[in-house]
């Protein structure tokens, strides 16, 4: 067994259901039980080598997304705890703190630096962003300007091109036209083939998560069903559907 | 505290870069563009000054600088604690995908609302020029009284950035506690000799706001030192404050992404 880059014990988290309070609320919750919280994970254990590339399976609302933030960090945990050994995350989401006027040279930039990469590391890497990204001239035009197609592709140069040592990617792996789907499949390959390089990728298509991950973790309501090798998990997982 | 120093050096740039980036968007986006920035604080200066010459028939010394001096503090003050309220809410979309230690996005907008008031400072020395009138040595201590107005702003936006999150109708609720202390904080008029004895003064020392506006114009225009014994009491309130919503946002930070 080599070495762990994250490892998960026990997390349990949940959604309160005292949201924001305000005149109204606090009113209604005099008269009515206070509702129970939903609980989005609950007690999961799992742990990630190093250099593994892990797909995250499951029906919607079963927790994926919710365990990607709560590894970058975004989320607590509320029980339980998870270690990631001191290596960089990052959610690739897209567009994360754009702002529609700017150029797509400068939110480059402002993206990076909210990453947590230095100026300098940006600069450096911005060049190969922007011709990965297709681009070209639009790229000192403010991001408004774009279509929808291109502002994804910016985004996900992005994120696919600064790289860190963890990557937990959530369905970004169709964005743009045909050409561009093809290339970004390939990025995403030739990122997570890094053997130093831990992925944990959520999808709901089983064809990618085949092609892709070492192994498949499935979760259903919250709760782990399964942590096994790809196909054990992928032919469990259509038997249970069909 | 460690955690503190150790997150806002590493997301210095970032502040920076997202400060200017805001307010290059700001300006590209209005036609006058950076021109407002003088211009809104001056036609308001107007006002104030058509209304208490003309509909209240009353007068301060230098009424045109000692009213813009009020309104350059004031608009700092009360932008930044009315955008602080809802500001972990405005940044849902960075909140939700990435962490970032949230008085950083506070400090962001302190740094876009301290830049529009230095633009609105120019203005008052080109005023003071105007005028005539001569800076004392004391015009120095102009640099540590916007160091506590930064300290004081800090802590109130900090805690009401937390409260922000959780309390839907603390935005409507502090609309009407800043228009409060707009009129009790004296921007368009003296509170030492328009409020009568003692009151006035009690005014003016209890209320941070008022008391930083009365420093600054003393110290411009009627050259006279600060008084420290207020100047260290407020500096002193205002990091127990910072601290205490430092500590506090995070304890609490890592719910807000559940919450909006």
């Amino acid at each position: 067994m080599g070495k762990l880059a994250i490892n998960i014990e026990n997390l349990v988290i949940t959604y309160k259901e005292l949201h924001r309070i305000s005149l109204k609320t606090l009113k209604k919750s005099s008269t009515q039980k206070k509702k129970k919280g939903y609980t989005a994970l609950n007690g999961i254990t799992f742990s990630v080598e190093q250099g593994k590339i892990v797909g995250v399976i499951g029906k919607n609302g079963s927790g994926k997304s919710t365990l990607l933030r709560a590894i970058a960090g975004i989320f607590a945990p509320d029980e339980g705890t998870i270690e990631t050994y001191g290596n960089s995350v990052s959610l690739l989401a897209i567009g994360i703190g754009f702002i529609n006027n700017l150029s797509g040279r400068e939110n480059i930039i402002l993206s990076g630096l909210l990453m947590g990469f230095s100026k300098k590391e940006i600069e450096k890497k911005a060049e190969e962003i922007i011709e990965f990204s297709e681009l070209g001239d639009f790229i000192d035009k403010p991001v408004q300007t774009y279509s929808s197609g291109m502002y994804s592709k910016l985004a996900f140069s992005i994120t696919a091109i600064m790289e860190s040592d963890i990557i937990l990617i959530d369905e970004v792996l169709s964005v743009g036209d045909a050409g561009f789907k093809k290339k970004s499949y390939n990025k995403v390959k030739e990122l997570i083939s890094h053997d130093k390089r831990t992925v944990l990728i959520v999808s709901h298509n089983m064809n990618t998560i085949r092609k892709l991950c070492d192994k498949v973790l499935w979760l259903h309501n919250g709760e782990i069903m399964m942590y096994d090798s790809t196909e054990k998990v992928i032919t469990q997982y259509e038997q249970f559907f069909s | 505290m460690i955690k503190f120093c150790r997150d806002f050096k590493k997301y210095f740039s970032y502040t920076l870069y997202a400060a200017w980036a805001e307010l290059k968007s700001e300006i590209t986006e209005s036609y006058l563009s950076w021109i407002w920035l003088i211009l809104e604080p001056f036609c308001f200066m107007l006002i104030y000054t058509f209304i208490v010459r003309i509909v209240f028939h009353s007068s301060e010394a230098y009424l045109p600088v000692f009213v813009f001096i009020g309104i350059t503090i004031w608009n700092f003050f009360s932008k930044t604690v009315n955008g602080s309220v809802k500001l972990i809410k405005s940044n849902k979309s960075i909140i939700s995908r990435i962490y970032i230690p949230k008085f950083v996005l506070l400090n962001i907008s302190i740094l876009i609302n301290f830049y529009k008031m230095l633009v609105s400072l120019v203005i008052v020395a080109c005023m003071l020029i105007f005028y005539g009138i001569e800076l004392s040595i004391y015009a120095l201590y102009l640099l540590p009284l916007i160091i506590l107005l930064l300290c004081g702003t800090f802590a109130c936006s900090v805690i009401l950035m937390h409260f922000g999150v959780f309390v839907k109708d603390l935005s409507n609720v502090i609309n009407i506690v800043l228009r409060l202390t707009f009129y009790l904080s004296g921007v368009f008029y003296s509170l030492s000799t328009r409020v009568p004895r003692p009151y006035g003064a009690y005014l003016t020392h209890y209320n941070p706001i008022a008391y930083i506006i009365d420093e600054m114009r003393n110290i411009l225009i009627f050259a006279q030192p600060l008084n420290l014994k207020w100047y260290i009491s407020w500096m002193v309130v205002s990091i127990v404050f910072s601290f205490i919503g430092i500590s506090t946002i995070y304890k609490h930070e890592s719910k807000y992404a559940k919450v909006i």
